[in-house]
């Protein structure tokens, strides 16, 4: 029998698939089967562990759309995306063209410590700055007493006001130094030839940032948001440790309201229905910057 | 072709390794004959103290049945509560498990006829003569679990709270002031500390739970305890939305506004207002029982407790209620031995450890007890003792309905956050209820 690819003696072409098996196993077992049970549980309303699954249809998705509750965490999860992504961003491309604009004494200490909040537990982060911002003891606000600003001290993660952005700036100060790092790696690529190039046509340090650097880490750029936008999308912990969604629903996010729903609720289905539109939402913002980030074969010089 | 066949070994493999998996823990396990009998507890008393109560009554329950085992495990409330609903449908699940209170929890779980109805056993150990029927009822269900606060017995408690007010003895006596005996009292002395440039209640709403506690407390003095137990056991057909709620709300908004409270309170979490209470900053703090013995311990200030006082001429009720409860897997192999246990968690000896502990115990203490009572211990002892004498055990208002513990913490932080008024805060958390009865009548 004459088949049309060319093989050693005694080799098969279906052995490399179990070199797959262990991986694709825990993927199945961890990822893939809870995915599929979510969406199916979404359909149903349970309360987690009794013999009784009443299927419902849409009714779930149905009162989600009605629900302020889940509107307003929606609506927080889009402005957490400014303070998780968009700032980290830009604070990291500022930082990595500082950096390495010219030789600064110190580099790769201030490199490791600007990336130190990204390795520290979301949980540990979330207590740190808890203490931070405590209206009494924290260290912001006695900042403000000592320099005789008294009028700015505030009760901050319990304010209408600044609780969304206090938390948020949290979330910036843990995901700029990813960013960076990104950036800073991303930078060694870009010729330096570019720079000479553009420095003899009279372009300056601010020009040569805009159209040389910028366009340069364009896929670097675009990872970055796509982890950053994840993350903020699917924040927890952080409220978790430090606000649980108040004062009022100031700080509520999806995430949050998931866990109150199906676990302490007991309402699975419900946030089985939360957590499978936030999926969709992740899936197609990733999809969305991966269409205009990625660096095309043609446009690579 | 070739590829989805080869697609098929894959899967056929994976289901056969998933079997082989599984198979094991089907088969029904070989029984061992043995003397020993092991009965696996599940409990939340994870603090050094607690857990040493809990050390002492298992090894002398263990001591009085020969041949008996009890197989020990701790998990924070949390913990237990996630973990308990799953293990308690498994045929080797705890025998025993403390379980919490209120329909999300113990509820739930009856609904799902995973727990033991106690009848039998109230009648042939006598726990009628153990807990009033105030108490009983709190671990109470229709076996349909639809019902709250009536039907069977589904768990006994071993521990009692009591939410009033301490205070710091030395600023008290610096300034001259004195225990309140009448509400009207109590808002003066507010107003005396406040003048006296002394933080008058160390309070925190950060976590929002604690809020519960200082509206409800105001809310127990201006409602009957008719009212409270409609309210919280969903029956009769109670509004959310009455004059004394109101009331209750304004008191509690007034209070924010004029700086009775820790400064930046909004910002600042549970424990750390009590550190801030313990630390002499602050002449009184407004929380349960459970916080004496912490106040006991590594701080050279006095403190003291007292009930918020009622309106003159009105009686006092106050928040209080029994700790989690002890139940029992429906489906255990040991009901009898189990019962025994709960019998003997809720024994004269287990109230004697307790009150050792510093925790108010949901039983009497022994006549002959030797307990030193002339401290802040005996202070929220004799509270508690006094509410469930005059039959004016209140509630935890967040029992009500499922949803009732996150829409009363984010409302009230709106309300003492100026945000919205009293009638806002009363009239949203109606439509909580009001959800919640509609839902339950259907």
């Amino acid at each position: 029998m004459i088949t049309g690819k060319r093989r050693y003696p005694g080799e098969s072409n279906w052995k490399g698939w179990f070199y797959l098996l262990p991986a694709f196993l825990v993927y199945l077992l961890f990822t893939f089967i809870p995915i599929i049970e979510t969406f199916r549980a979404s359909f149903y309303d349970w309360n987690g562990f009794s013999e009784t699954q009443t299927f419902i249809g849409l009714d779930n998705y149905v009162n989600l759309l009605s629900d302020p509750l889940f509107l307003k965490a929606i609506s927080n999860n889009l402005v957490f995306i400014i303070f998780y992504s968009i700032i980290p961003i830009l604070i990291g491309l500022l930082l990595s063209a500082i950096l390495t604009g010219k030789p600064i004494p110190g580099f790769s200490f201030f490199r490791t410590v600007f990336f130190l909040p990204q390795v520290i537990s979301m949980v540990v982060v979330g207590v740190i700055w808890r203490w931070m911002f405590n209206p009494v003891s924290g260290p912001i606000n006695q900042f403000f007493s000592l320099i005789g600003l008294d009028q700015l001290r505030q009760a901050w993660l319990g304010s209408f006001k600044y609780a969304l952005p206090a938390v948020g700036l949290i979330g910036s100060w843990v995901q700029y130094g990813f960013c960076m790092v990104l950036f800073l790696a991303g930078m060694q690529r870009i010729p330096l030839e570019y720079y000479e190039a553009a420095s003899l046509d009279g372009a300056n340090s601010l020009k040569q940032f805009l159209h040389i650097t910028v366009p340069g880490l364009k896929s670097e750029i675009g990872v970055a948001m796509i982890t950053t936008m994840i993350a903020a999308l699917r924040v927890f912990d952080l409220i978790y440790s430090t606000t649980r969604g108040g004062p009022g629903e100031t700080t509520l996010v999806t995430g949050f309201l998931i866990y109150r729903s199906a676990i302490l609720n007991n309402r699975i289905g419900y946030g089985a229905a939360i957590a499978t539109i936030l999926t969709i939402i992740i899936l197609a913002l990733s999809l969305l910057i991966r269409h205009f980030m990625t660096e095309k074969p043609s446009e690579a010089i | 072709m070739k590829k989805s066949r080869v697609l098929m070994i894959l899967v056929l493999t994976l289901l056969l390794i998933l079997s082989a998996c599984a198979t094991p823990t089907d088969q029904p396990q070989p029984q061992v004959p043995s003397e020993e009998t092991t009965l696996v507890v599940w409990d939340q008393f994870y603090r050094d103290e607690e857990s040493k109560v809990i050390e002492t009554l298992n090894t002398e329950f263990e001591a009085a049945h020969p041949g008996v085992k009890i197989e020990r495990e701790t998990k924070v409330l949390a913990d237990l509560q996630m973990t308990v609903k799953l293990a308690l449908g498994e045929t080797d699940g705890p025998d025993v498990a403390q379980v919490n209170q209120g329909r999300s929890d113990m509820g739930a779980l009856v609904e799902a006829g995973l727990l033991l109805p106690l009848d039998d056993y109230v009648a042939q150990y006598n726990w009628g003569n153990v807990f009033s029927s105030s108490v009983a009822s709190r671990n109470s269900f229709t076996p349909d679990g639809s019902t709250f606060g009536q039907g069977s017995l589904f768990g006994v408690s071993p521990t009692a709270e009591v939410v009033g007010v301490f205070f710091n003895k030395g600023i008290f006596a610096d300034n001259d002031w004195s225990v309140p005996t009448t509400f009207e009292d109590f808002e003066q002395l507010l107003a005396d500390i406040k003048a006296a440039d002394i933080t008058p209640i160390a309070f925190g709403s950060l976590d929002g739970w604690n809020a519960i506690h200082e509206y409800s407390a105001i809310q127990h003095l201006l409602v009957s305890l008719d009212y409270i137990n409609n309210l919280t056991y969903g029956v009769n057909n109670v509004s959310f939305d009455t004059p004394e709620n109101r009331q209750a709300a304004q008191i509690l908004s007034d209070w924010a506004r004029a700086g009775y409270f820790s400064e930046g309170f909004a910002g600042i979490g549970y424990d750390d207002s009590n550190n801030l209470f313990k630390s002499g900053q602050g002449a009184m703090t407004i929380t349960g029982s459970w916080f004496a013995p912490e106040l006991m311990t590594g701080t050279d200030q006095e403190f003291g407790f007292f009930l918020l006082p009622g309106y003159s001429g009105k009686s006092t009720m106050a928040i209080g209620g029994v700790g989690v409860p002890f139940a029992v897997r429906k489906t255990t192999r040991y009901a009898d031995l189990a019962a025994e246990y709960l019998d003997w968690m809720i024994s004269p000896r287990a109230a004697e450890l307790w009150a050792q502990a510093g925790m108010v115990p949901a039983m009497s203490l022994p006549e002959d007890s030797q307990i030193d009572t002339d401290n802040l211990f005996g202070e929220t002892l004799l509270a508690w003792e006094t509410i469930n004498k005059n039959n004016a055990v209140g509630h935890y208002i967040d029992w009500a309905t499922p949803t009732f513990y996150d829409t009363l913490v984010s409302e009230l932080q709106k309300l003492i956050g100026g945000i919205t008024t009293p009638a806002d805060f009363t009239a949203a958390v109606e439509v909580d209820y009001a959800n919640f009865l509609q839902e339950k009548s259907q």
